[in-house]
């Protein structure tokens, strides 16, 4: 994983690292305000209630800055949460863009090859992932330099040598910081290495469920998901008790200053010790030195607190990268492959049926694909894996234009067995799910042709016989016929019955090396 | 303990959390009000001339050793609430699974947990649920804790500050419940766009080539696209308002410790009259992080009654009862009955849905050494049919080899090889589910099924696979073995043949057939089955 990043960092910027760049600026600016805003306020109470138990009296001047700055500390506060949500939504949706054209970019069969279920979660939530990183871990990230800088430059008002005591623990608590940070890692590293694979065992026991019970093999799955659910429980829990002592040391050494400025303080306001920069001391003074010390240590705290951002971030940014580099994916040569068949026909006639035949791998597919991109208008395409959006038949029949005329779409649905209410009830009205999951391979293809139908546009049939029981099949090829009596009609088929139909053939040599 | 009581800090397991919380809280408040007062006492000490005689060494010692508390509590309460949380998610997570193995949506029709977008979605919702107290519970419970600590040491100290301070916080909880009805509204909005969204891209995937053929890619994603920006903003409306909510809190504790100490100063408290107020002041001022925390809990408990929603249909309403499943799937070594050699049943035929997918029953014979074939046009009820068998759905009995058999006792005979069939991310013999079984017969079954070379290459019997290892093709072999050394009476084929080469599938059939010559089989195939004997039974519809 660390490696990757090593890699990924030396490699030239790309879309997402352009459209990261940057992003997170005029949230600094604002957080750097609310600091200003909060150092200002803490620093103005404090001489109001110095002044106010030693001198009995109430500073009307001081109290007017100390309210201004309390409300200008929530402003700015309110501004630097909005802008971080707006510019992580904007940058999220930026990704989601930059993901988007880059999967147009792709090959039809590198996108095919992408689990479904990766390229959801990619679009869906690795956005927002690493918009999180780039915007928010990464001005916690700034803050950890610039904060504890004012801090400690409000301290030195009042007293250098108490800002330099500060200043002064810091090293050693940047020591414990990393040496706890790369134990954790190495630790962290160590869980996943020798347990990963046992992470997603409930999930992946989940989805596995209707197979196990067909196999009869609940009871022991049960116990073993319990057993690995518990080992890696104590596992975690071994990793976390390294890793909260990340915010444990900037609690320690934040408690520590307190309890020491207090002491030191307390001293030099009795006349017991005479130490330099804590003695003769106002109130005020000493109470402003108590109040800041801890705004020295608050952005170490707040960035510790968001360790899992980072890794969260990296993350999906990687499986976003991975995805769109998906083997075949890159060459934009292969929208259109490099060499054609030579058998590609210069000539195609207006109508009749045109089979493309040939084994398996022999680029039946690759020929129809560069055929649809040299057609003006483009054509319809056939077969089994259409695109459904969810809703109703009727819709599904004329995507993506409107459904149209019902009394059309019946007469087109009908003799394809569509508006049988034995197969699917419902007729026109029948919902579809998104991707036509309610429907079957056949009812599926009957779709494509009636929408083949309706657009009255050459059409490309790839395999649309495959994968059908002999009676649907038998349909299927008698309705490419008919499409084929008025208009042109190519079909890639391994089907001899449909070949048989056809007017003219065209043999895809077997494969030379590149994969149909 | 169900498994969607969100655990709101019950049990033996919380209390050391719970206690640490609130020492950690107690020690942070304190440190705060007892380091304001120290100075305060000492500095009027210094001026008054008592210096010699003040108690230096007891606030002092105190101021310490709050110091070190609130670290170590802190520390501790986040070890010990993790712990517990790791705890109550296994006990809650076995106790979803089994009550997932029990539900009749499992067995019905397609397997919606099966495709990865849901089941991230159903993860979240486990998820959300087994950290609820670390988020809500325990933070919720401490900042009660606080509030009515420093408001009874207000009531004590300066009485008349605790009007307005009330005051506030009544307006506080107005505006919290307010933001957390509108934020559980909002996240509910923004989960089914993000449903939406899921879907209409995963449609748009699974029919790429067609689109970029038809150059109609871009007109695909548009809906998913725009389903996603909705969310996008539905997410965005609520970090505004968590903006919003939290900028008001901020206010609230170091108003607070004004508020004290106005009032005193209005009442006449002077220099060491101030010290109690300054003390309590600091307090206030020390409470305010723990406030701030307040929008969060109320967006975690948005969260968590959303999963509590959507796991219910696991765990089920009082209607949802697990109707004698229990002990029977899970144990494969339970006693059958004796079955005929020649069973003979009537089946009324419906499809997932509750239809009538035939107007009369459909009589299945099932012959020992001579399998049934369902044939039939894709959505006739070949798959519908062979889970009505299995017991997998519906709930009449069958009259089956002389008794009437309901389905879990259906359930308990069958073998039931589903044609998706999933590959479990363990190692390949816990895939076979045959754990008694020698490496020799282990083997025997990959053979049968021609997988040997694979399965050395990735490892032998105890190497690690996942679904992601391996092609459909694959997957249906490792799924075919699996009938192999199964020991039912009864085997169920769902499209055995899908995703196999023609010539390999013919071959491992007829093995398999050859091998469950003994057993009762029933087969659903869309394409022809090259066996003998065999008796066939076409469900295609009349035409």
């Amino acid at each position: 994983m660390r490696r990757r990043a090593a890699a990924a960092a030396a490699a030239p910027p790309d879309a997402f690292d352009r459209a990261i760049a940057g992003a997170h600026r005029r949230l600094l600016g604002l957080t750097v305000l609310r600091v200003l805003a909060r150092l200002a306020f803490l620093a103005t109470a404090a001489v109001c209630v110095g002044r106010m138990v030693t001198a009995g009296a109430v500073p009307a001047g001081p109290l007017a800055l100390a309210l201004a700055a309390l409300a200008a500390t929530a402003a700015a506060g309110w501004r630097a949460d909005l802008s971080q949500a707006r510019a992580e939504s904007a940058l999220a949706a930026r990704l989601r863009a930059v993901f988007g054209a880059g999967l147009a970019e792709m090959a039809p069969r590198a996108v095919q090859a992408i689990p479904g279920g990766r390229l959801v979660a990619a679009a869906q939530r690795h956005p927002e992932a690493v918009a999180a990183l780039a915007v928010g871990h990464r001005t916690a990230r700034a803050m950890m330099a610039v904060g504890p800088m004012l801090a400690a430059a409000a301290i030195a008002v009042v007293s250098w040598p108490a800002a330099l005591a500060v200043l002064g623990l810091t090293p050693v608590m940047i020591l414990f910081f990393v040496l706890v940070g790369g134990t954790i890692r190495s630790a962290a590293d160590a869980q996943e290495a020798a347990f990963g694979h046992l992470a997603g065992q409930f999930a992946d026991r989940v989805r596995v469920l209707p197979t196990i019970l067909g196999n009869h093999g609940l009871a022991r799955e049960e116990a073993v998901l319990e057993r690995r659910m518990g080992d890696y429980a104590d596992r975690t829990m071994r990793v976390l008790r390294l890793a909260f002592l990340n915010a444990g040391i900037i609690d320690f050494f934040a408690s520590l200053s307190i309890a020491l400025l207090a002491v030191f303080l307390g001293l030099g306001h009795l006349g017991l010790a005479r130490i330099p920069g804590f003695s003769d001391l106002a109130l005020w003074q000493s109470l402003t030195l108590l109040m800041l010390a801890p705004e020295y240590y608050a952005p170490f705290r707040r960035f510790a607190e968001q360790y899992h951002a980072k890794a969260e971030g990296d993350a999906a940014l990687a499986a976003l990268r991975d995805i769109l580099a998906t083997p075949g994916g890159a060459a934009p040569s292969a929208n259109l492959p490099a060499d054609l068949p030579a058998a590609l026909p210069a000539d195609l006639p207006n109508r009749g049926l045109v089979a493309v035949t040939g084994p398996s791998g022999s680029g039946k597919t690759t020929l129809l694909r560069a055929l649809a991109a040299r057609m003006e208008p483009a054509p319809a395409w056939v077969s089994t894996e259409i695109h459904l959006p969810a809703g109703t038949l009727a819709a599904a029949l004329n995507w993506p234009a409107p459904p149209g005329d019902p009394a059309r779409l019946a007469t087109v649905a009908g003799p394809l067995g569509l508006l049988d209410p034995a197969l699917l009830p419902g007729g026109l009205a029948a919902p579809v799910a998104a991707g036509g999951g309610n429907l079957s391979g056949g009812q599926r293809l009957r779709i494509a042709l009636a929408r083949a139908l309706l657009s009255g546009r050459t059409v490309l049939a790839d395999e649309p016989t495959a994968k059908l029981d002999p009676a649907t099949a038998a349909a299927a090829r008698t309705a490419l016929a008919g499409l084929a009596r008025d208009r042109l009609v190519i079909v890639a088929t391994h089907d001899p019955a449909l070949a048989a139909l056809a007017d003219r053939r065209i043999a895809c040599p077997p494969a030379t090396g590149e994969a149909a | 303990m169900t498994p969607t009581d969100p655990d709101r800090l019950r049990g033996r397991a919380w209390r050391p959390a719970v206690a640490l919380a609130l020492a950690g809280l107690a020690c942070a408040l304190l440190l705060g009000g007892l380091s304001g007062w120290f100075l305060s006492a000492v500095a009027l000490a210094g001026l008054g001339g008592t210096a010699l005689v003040f108690d230096f060494h007891t606030p002092g010692a105190l101021v310490r050793l709050f110091a070190i508390g609130r670290t170590a509590a802190r520390y501790g309460e986040r070890l010990a609430g993790h712990r517990a949380a790791l705890s109550g998610q296994i006990l809650r997570r076995a106790a979803l699974f089994r009550a997932m193995a029990a539900a009749p949506a499992t067995r019905a029709a397609g397997w919606q947990l099966g495709d990865q977008g849901r089941l991230t979605d159903f993860l979240d919702d486990v998820d959300d649920l087994d950290f609820a107290p670390l988020r809500v519970g325990l933070p919720r419970l401490t900042l009660l804790a606080g509030a009515a600590g420093l408001g009874l040491a207000t009531l004590v100290v300066v009485p008349l500050a605790l009007l307005p301070i009330a005051a506030a916080t009544v307006a506080i909880v107005a505006a919290l419940t307010r933001f957390a009805r509108g934020a559980e509204a909002a996240l509910a909005a923004r989960r089914a766009a993000l449903r939406d969204g899921a879907a209409g891209l995963g449609a748009a995937h699974a029919a790429v080539v067609a689109l970029r053929a038809e150059g109609r890619w871009t007109d695909a994603l548009g809906p998913a696209a725009a389903a996603m920006a909705r969310a996008d903003a539905r997410l965005l409306a609520l970090r505004v308002a968590q903006a919003r909510i939290e900028a008001g809190l901020s206010l609230a504790g170091p108003l607070a410790g004004a508020t004290v100490l106005a009032v005193a100063w209005a009442g006449g408290a002077r220099s060491g009259d101030l010290l109690a107020p300054v003390f309590l002041a600091f307090a206030w001022l020390a409470f305010a992080e723990t406030l701030l925390g307040a929008a969060r809990q109320a967006l975690a408990a948005g969260r968590r009654r959303i999963a509590t929603a959507a796991l219910a249909q696991w765990t089920g309403g009082p209607g949802d009862k697990v109707s004698g499943v229990s002990g029977a799937p899970g144990a494969p070594d339970a006693p059958a009955p004796a079955l005929p050699d020649r069973l003979e049943t009537h089946v009324a035929a419906r499809a997932p849905d509750g239809r009538s997918l035939a107007p009369a029953p459909v009589a299945i014979v099932l012959e020992r050494g001579r399998p049934l074939v369902l044939t039939g046009a894709s959505g006739s009820g070949k798959t519908s049919l062979l889970k009505q068998l299995a017991g997998w759905t519906g709930d009449e009995a069958l009259a089956l080899g002389g008794s009437r058999l309901g389905a879990p006792a259906r359930r308990a005979l069958v073998q039931l090889c589903l044609h998706d069939a999933a590959i479990l991310a363990d190692s390949l013999r816990a895939n076979l589910f045959a754990p008694g079984l020698a490496d020799a017969q282990l083997w025997e079954a990959i053979d049968a099924v021609e997988m040997r070379p694979r399965v050395e290459a990735a490892g032998g019997l105890d190497g690690w696979i996942s679904q992601e290892m391996l092609s459909l093709g694959e997957a249906q072999r490792l799924n075919l073995a699996r009938v192999w050394l199964g020991g039912c009476p009864v085997v169920a084929l769902d499209e055995p043949l899908e995703h196999l080469d023609r010539a390999q599938g013919a071959r491992i059939v007829a093995r398999l057939l050859a091998r469950l010559a003994d057993r009762h089989v029933v087969i659903a195939s869309h394409q022809p089955l090259d066996v003998q004997p065999q008796r066939r039974l076409d469900l295609s519809p009349p035409a």
